[in-house]
């Protein structure tokens, strides 16, 4: 679903040059949760933001489902994002004036779509991931672990074929980050491909798939489907 | 030793004989530990021998009595005062994996910083099947028996968590002390 070919990123920096991620190949599968860990410097945020159209590769092809992700114009490349792709961040970004349920239809508001029309999945979306008593909260009104519940529902209001992690507990304590990577499991068990990216071995973990970087090359591959590094 | 509390904490529940004792273990921790029947029967005279359990035959036609097992007075504050007390025993630091490190050629870490890493690939993956049953018994109904498990779980979690920082330590210190440049190995 997601290939990445011979991928590599290098940035200038001052007069020297960081090869951030160099020739990575890489195959996500449909309905696969892909843990990427690193150190931080690993290269593991510029490989998910290359999966996640935010940035382009310097070489290399990255396509999902078959639809290519480099070469584009940066309008063709916003497009995709907004559509094809759910984002879920550390701080979990939500609006402070709209409510949960108009921050999980934000996206498909953007795209001039009336409320209306929208309200009924952000509210089957919201007690899908246990918020159906918290529809007209606003943010300041919730748990950190609900805040994120919401940017997780919005990361899933447009569908996407793969929804993208990073760090997402990096702010909260271990039993609220433990609810989040279950409700995680649980999208996927129901066929959300996931990637997300952390330093933390006790996430990682909650994916079906971990691959490791290291000075941005591939090291590791561990699969409990047997093959392994 | 423990074997010893955990049966005593059974028998302060309900009184049971022998094959219901073992199943009710089973049922509480037989996802991490094993007893076979000889175990349970040589801890059951033991304990009696030292007052803390006690037993009444239950006859039955044509086979032989039943002993019914259970907690004495002395038995039940024993237990109690085992609950009450914190487990003052540290994990053991003879671990295999430390002894190779002792025998290992400290002049050449090259095989050594290899080991480490396939150490921790291996620790990582353990931890990635101990978090997927983890998920797989959170779909089922809750319940005493599964918190418990759930916790036991985490607590492997946490330990396999330990070792792999341990290991990444181990690797930088290692680097450090043969003058290699200290670069940042693999996850923390």
């Amino acid at each position: 679903m997601i290939e990445i070919m011979n991928a590599g990123k290098t940035y200038q920096q001052g007069a020297r040059e960081v090869h951030a991620l160099r020739d990575v190949s890489l195959s996500i599968k449909k309905g696969e949760f892909l843990s990427i860990m690193g150190p931080s410097g690993s290269g593991k945020s510029t490989l998910l933001n290359l999966i996640g159209g935010l940035d382009q590769p310097t070489s290399g092809e990255i396509f999902i489902d078959d639809r290519p992700l480099h070469g584009i114009t940066d309008d063709e490349l916003t497009l995709i994002r907004r559509r094809r792709i759910g984002f879920i961040f550390q701080f979990f970004n939500l609006l402070p004036i709209l409510t949960a349920a108009e921050n999980v239809g934000l996206p498909l508001l953007l795209e001039g779509i009336p409320f209306s029309r929208i309200k009924p999945k952000a509210v089957s979306l919201l007690e899908q991931v246990g918020l159906g008593a918290r529809m007209e909260h606003r943010p300041e009104q919730l748990s950190g672990g609900e805040m994120q519940r919401v940017a997780i529902a919005r990361a899933l209001i447009t569908d996407p074929a793969v929804l993208l992690a990073d760090e997402p507990t990096g702010n909260l304590d271990s039993h609220t980050s433990e609810e989040i990577f279950m409700l995680l499991a649980h999208l996927n068990e129901k066929g959300q491909t996931i990637v997300m990216v952390t330093h933390d071995p006790k996430a990682a973990a909650y994916g079906t798939r971990i691959i490791t970087l290291k000075d941005g090359i591939l090291s590791e591959d561990i699969s409990l489907g047997g093959a392994n590094s | 030793m423990s074997v010893k509390y955990a049966m005593l904490g059974i028998l302060a529940e309900k009184n049971l004989h022998g094959y219901e004792l073992k199943s009710s273990f089973d049922e509480k921790v037989g996802e991490f530990w094993s007893l076979n029947y000889g175990q349970i029967y040589t801890t059951l005279d033991r304990l009696e021998k030292e007052d803390l359990v006690t037993h009444d035959l239950q006859t039955q036609e044509r086979r032989p009595d039943k002993k019914i097992y259970s907690i004495t007075r002395k038995g039940r504050a024993e237990l109690e005062e085992w609950l009450a007390t914190p487990v003052n025993k540290v994990r053991a630091l003879r671990d295999e994996f430390f002894i190779k490190l002792v025998f290992m050629d400290k002049n050449d870490p090259g095989p050594i910083l290899e080991l480490i890493e396939k150490q921790k690939a291996l620790y990582l993956k353990q931890m990635n099947r101990l978090t997927q049953q983890k998920v797989r018994l959170k779909k089922k109904p809750e319940g005493n028996v599964t918190l418990v498990t759930e916790l036991l779980m985490d607590a492997g979690l946490f330990h396999a968590e330990a070792d792999i920082k341990w290991l990444t330590l181990c690797a930088a210190k290692i680097r450090a002390e043969s003058g290699e440049k200290s670069e940042t190995g693999g996850y923390p």
